[in-house]
């Protein structure tokens, strides 16, 4: 099975993180993918993914209103959104990851 | 358990009627300060709108859910509110809001509590769960409904 790693993250970290988290895991069913997902709230940072996890991966979907740390993303097809479009259009998330044509990410160090 | 602390009966409103946005915060806050779960009403609301500044809470599938940490807040509280008729909310997916949660977490909120609303928000995206809570008659059986996050 095809493995996307996902980012969810919001200012308050209270809900939208975790519905965010949800749709992607729900739309990953539909599609067929699975669907590891990291999320980034006001309780810390939980499942966090391990490098294996990202190394499996076809490519990663950051779904997020606050800034996240890519560097670890490095050379991996990548998606940045809102949180908003993260619950609204999960599983057009996931099928454009499918269907390739994603940017490759190349990590930049910022000064 | 957790849950049953977070709403309690005097937090739900079934025939919410508010025509507006503002009148919508304005109500919830409302039940919240009359209760004594805020100690300002204001002071709270302007916590709320600090965070809906950044992006609307209105996230789309009819629901709302306008939240803030706030050293205004006594007690974390959840108040569930349902409006049959909807409420404009500048949702992303422009629908109205018939489903409100207003979370008022104290700035020192425990685990405990944003694990459960952490659930809250996922079970929210399930469309089963929402129908249910939309459809319920009576108090008692949206308090049933919204303790099973337990």
């Amino acid at each position: 099975m095809k493995k996307i790693v996902c980012i969810t993250a919001c200012p308050t970290g209270i809900a939208h993180t975790y519905m965010a988290a949800e749709m992607l895991e729900n739309a990953g069913k539909s599609l067929g993918v699975s669907i590891q997902c990291e999320t980034h709230g006001a309780i810390g940072i939980e499942n966090k993914l391990s490098e294996k996890d990202i190394t499996e991966s076809i490519g990663v979907i950051i779904a997020s209103d606050i800034r996240v740390d890519k560097k670890r993303f490095h050379g991996k097809p990548l998606i940045e959104v809102s949180i908003q479009k993260g619950i609204q259009e999960a599983s057009k998330l996931i099928q454009t990851m499918l269907d390739g044509h994603v940017k490759i990410y190349m990590h930049k160090e910022e000064f | 358990m957790l849950m049953n602390e977070l709403i309690k009966p005097e937090d739900v409103l079934l025939d919410f009627d508010a025509k507006t946005k503002d009148e919508a915060m304005e109500m919830l806050a409302n039940i919240l300060y009359t209760h004594h779960k805020i100690d300002d009403l204001q002071g709270f609301l302007k916590d709320i709108y600090e965070r809906e500044a950044i992006t609307s809470t209105g996230i789309g599938f009819g629901i709302a859910i306008p939240h803030a940490k706030s050293s205004h807040v006594l007690i974390p509280t959840v108040i569930f509110a349902r409006s049959i008729e909807g409420i404009p909310f500048d949702a992303m997916d422009g629908k109205d809001a018939h489903l409100f949660f207003m979370i008022a977490m104290p700035e020192d909120g425990t685990n405990a509590h944003l694990r459960v609303l952490a659930m809250l928000s996922r079970k929210l995206m399930h469309e089963d769960f929402r129908e249910a809570l939309f459809d319920v008659q009576s108090l008692d059986e949206a308090l049933k409904l919204l303790h099973t996050m337990n």
